[in-house]
């Protein structure tokens, strides 16, 4: 892509995201949720493939009603309250209209059917920016308003995704697939705890995005975009596959890795709440995520492939690591010991 | 004033005359009497004149109805079974291990009614292909004559092809089922030609309705010997093309939406004959499959050029 326009959509992302999280004007949200869905379209439609400009359709088909929706419980509550403040959600129909309107934003079960597909037809890089970047908006929003919302609906939402998040999961054989339905999986926790505990949410979509840009960036190293690749992926980059294993193991919430924190402090969040039950169901839910990290885990390190490799060591591969990936591997594995600090903090 | 217009409307309704064009233009040839089409009444000269609408045609009676869901909902019902079982219906070791896979292999009648051959019949030509099994069924055979002979009805320029495609994947109540090809990289054809070129077209059905004519394609040149050739296509030598025209914005296909006629959701597998010869054909083709060719590393095997260079 021309440098000029990456430079120019970069820094428009960037721009609506800080836009839109730095605003209290439902109208300057708004435009800040326009500006990112305009921004990324031409970088998901960038290799002109017909998945390509399928995805982006789609994505913006999907986006552009959520923000529709958003800007129109943002008028009705301002009609209703006479006032356009972001935190002062109050009347119960803008309320529910703003969670539908974000639950498709994020693409939280019921409304995720666009979410794989989108991230299929886009490449690695542009799907790690959709996974994380495009996500911190509305779950600004949602933090902002967290107060005012159904919690009953928040619930369904946050049951829904994590089951079926787990569920569609299990039979993909993509890579890009299987990371959309761990995103929805980890959205369907990220709701659950926002009414009792919001910073709790912030806390899980942080530590989610540095998993989730490990994955990516590992992924997008040795180029494994299926299953069958990934397992001779190790011949491209030993070194880098076996972090890839923590950092999925991580992802599905084993202790002693980062991923363990947000799930543990959720879970004593909903017990102190009295909510043991649901605890008990995410807990439950969250297994079938596990399944499917733990093969691609077998997939990628622990077996060998039952196919010959061309070679043992593939010594010259396209691009050098990321140096970033070393930095984001440490924290995706290494952050747990460090929970004390980071819960005063919170 | 108004009021005069509406019974006059109203008569003209009950009247039944001229009820297509009191109504909307549209709608109003849907309920007039007449078999009135929307669109021109040229009939091609391939084509068999209509005489009843396709709705007419249709038998609504209960027991169909309930035949027909009883169908349906024992598709879907196996369709879960396959959906529990893996991807695509077969266990994950089996997608992991298989490095070929058969997708059509023609013994009976049953397989050979999976496709549909065409020619140029349909465009008022004099061509003619058949589809039987072999001998010994052991394969499908694909013979005719082809004939370049232009229709005389003044807008074709050009005629002489025969096809032979798979009907498209349909899943429970009238869903496109999708294939995931991702596995593999090749298509391999056992077919014993008679030295007569191919066109192997690949038909993704996308999802916008703009390329419903984009198929790729690709050559098979047969030797007319007794012997059976075993010829092995990767995908990445397929090129897309658009209503016979080859395209400049060429890109590889993608396999793991697969249908047989979509590239990456490849929704159906074709063979075209249309060298410009005339006189008889014939191919006979044992099986169809895939293959994963491991030591086939080339991802696309066209370079693109720029279309409107600087200077």
């Amino acid at each position: 892509m021309n440098p000029h326009a990456k430079l120019i959509f970069s820094l428009s992302l960037i721009m609506g995201t800080t836009l839109t999280i730095s605003s209290n004007h439902w109208m300057m949200a708004w435009i800040g949720l326009e500006i990112n869905t305009l921004s990324i379209i031409p970088l998901i439609s960038k290799s002109h493939h017909p998945r390509a400009i399928e995805a982006s359709i789609k994505y913006f088909l999907v986006q552009a009603t959520a923000s529709t929706l958003i800007l129109f419980s943002g008028m009705i509550n301002a009609w209703l309250t006479g006032q356009w403040d972001i935190t002062q959600l109050t009347h119960p129909t803008p309320s529910l209209l703003l969670t539908t309107a974000i639950a498709m934003k994020l693409g939280l079960a019921p409304f995720h059917f666009w979410f794989p597909e989108v991230l299929q037809g886009s490449s690695l890089t542009t799907a790690l920016l959709l996974s994380t970047m495009m996500k911190l908006p509305p779950i600004t929003i949602l933090f902002l308003t967290s107060h005012s919302l159904s919690p009953t609906l928040l619930i369904t939402l946050s049951i829904i995704s994590t089951a079926l998040g787990g569920w569609m999961g299990l039979n993909q054989t993509q890579t890009r697939k299987i990371l959309a339905f761990s995103s929805i999986s980890h959205l369907g926790w990220m709701t659950m705890i926002i009414m009792y505990n919001p910073k709790l949410t912030l806390l899980t979509f942080y530590l989610y995005s540095i998993l989730t840009t490990t994955v990516f960036l590992s992924l997008n190293t040795t180029k494994t975009l299926k299953l069958s690749t990934m397992m001779t992926s190790w011949t491209k980059a030993p070194a880098l596959n076996t972090t890839l294993m923590m950092t999925l193991l991580s992802l599905a919430g084993l202790p002693p890795l980062t991923g363990f924190l947000p799930k543990w402090l959720i879970i004593q969040e909903l017990a102190k709440q009295e909510m043991t039950p649901m605890a008990v169901t995410m807990a439950m839910l969250s297994l079938l995520s596990l399944f499917f990290y733990l093969r691609l885990t077998y997939y990628s390190t622990i077996t060998l492939p039952p196919n010959s490799t061309n070679h043992m060591k593939q010594w010259h591969i396209n691009k050098a690591t990321n140096p970033s990936i070393a930095i984001f591997t440490s924290m995706s594995i290494l952050l747990l010991p460090l929970s004390p600090m980071i819960l005063t903090t919170i | 004033m108004a009021l005069t217009v509406m019974l006059l409307n109203s008569a003209c309704l009950r009247g039944r005359c001229c009820r297509h064009q009191v109504l909307h233009p549209l709608l109003g040839s849907l309920l007039s009497d007449s078999v009135s089409k929307l669109y021109s009444s040229y009939r091609r000269p391939g084509t068999q004149p209509e005489k009843k609408t396709s709705w007419q045609n249709t038998d609504f009676s209960l027991k169909k109805g309930f035949d027909v869901l009883k169908t349906q909902l024992s598709m879907l019902k196996k369709e879960t079974e396959d959906y529990l079982t893996g991807p695509g219906g077969h266990p994950f070791s089996q997608y992991l291990l298989e490095q070929t896979r058969v997708l059509w292999e023609f013994r009976s009648q049953e397989d050979l009614n999976k496709w549909v051959i065409s020619s140029d019949v349909e465009i008022g030509g004099k061509s003619e292909v058949y589809l039987t099994l072999g001998r010994n069924n052991q394969a499908a055979l694909l013979y005719g004559t082809l004939n370049t002979e232009v229709p005389r009805d003044g807008e074709t320029k050009y005629s002489g092809y025969c096809s032979m495609r798979a009907k498209p994947p349909v899943g429970s109540f009238g869903r496109k089922k999708y294939y995931d090809w991702s596995n593999f990289n090749c298509l391999y054809l056992r077919v014993r030609g008679d030295g007569r070129p191919w066109m192997v077209n690949i038909y993704t059905d996308p999802y916008f309705s703009h390329q419903k004519d984009d198929l790729y394609n690709y050559f098979m040149f047969t030797r007319g010997g007794p012997y059976w050739e075993e010829i092995k296509i990767p995908f990445s030598k397929f090129f897309l093309s658009s209503r016979g025209r080859v395209q400049d914005d060429q890109h590889p296909i993608w396999l793991d939406k697969a249908s047989f006629l979509r590239a990456l959701s490849i929704c159906t597998l074709g063979f075209t004959i249309g060298d410009k010869v005339d006189g008889p054909f014939q191919l006979e083709i044992n099986f169809i499959g895939l293959l994963n060719d491991r030591a086939h590393t080339e991802e696309f095997a066209y370079e693109t050029y720029e279309k409107n260079p600087r200077a």
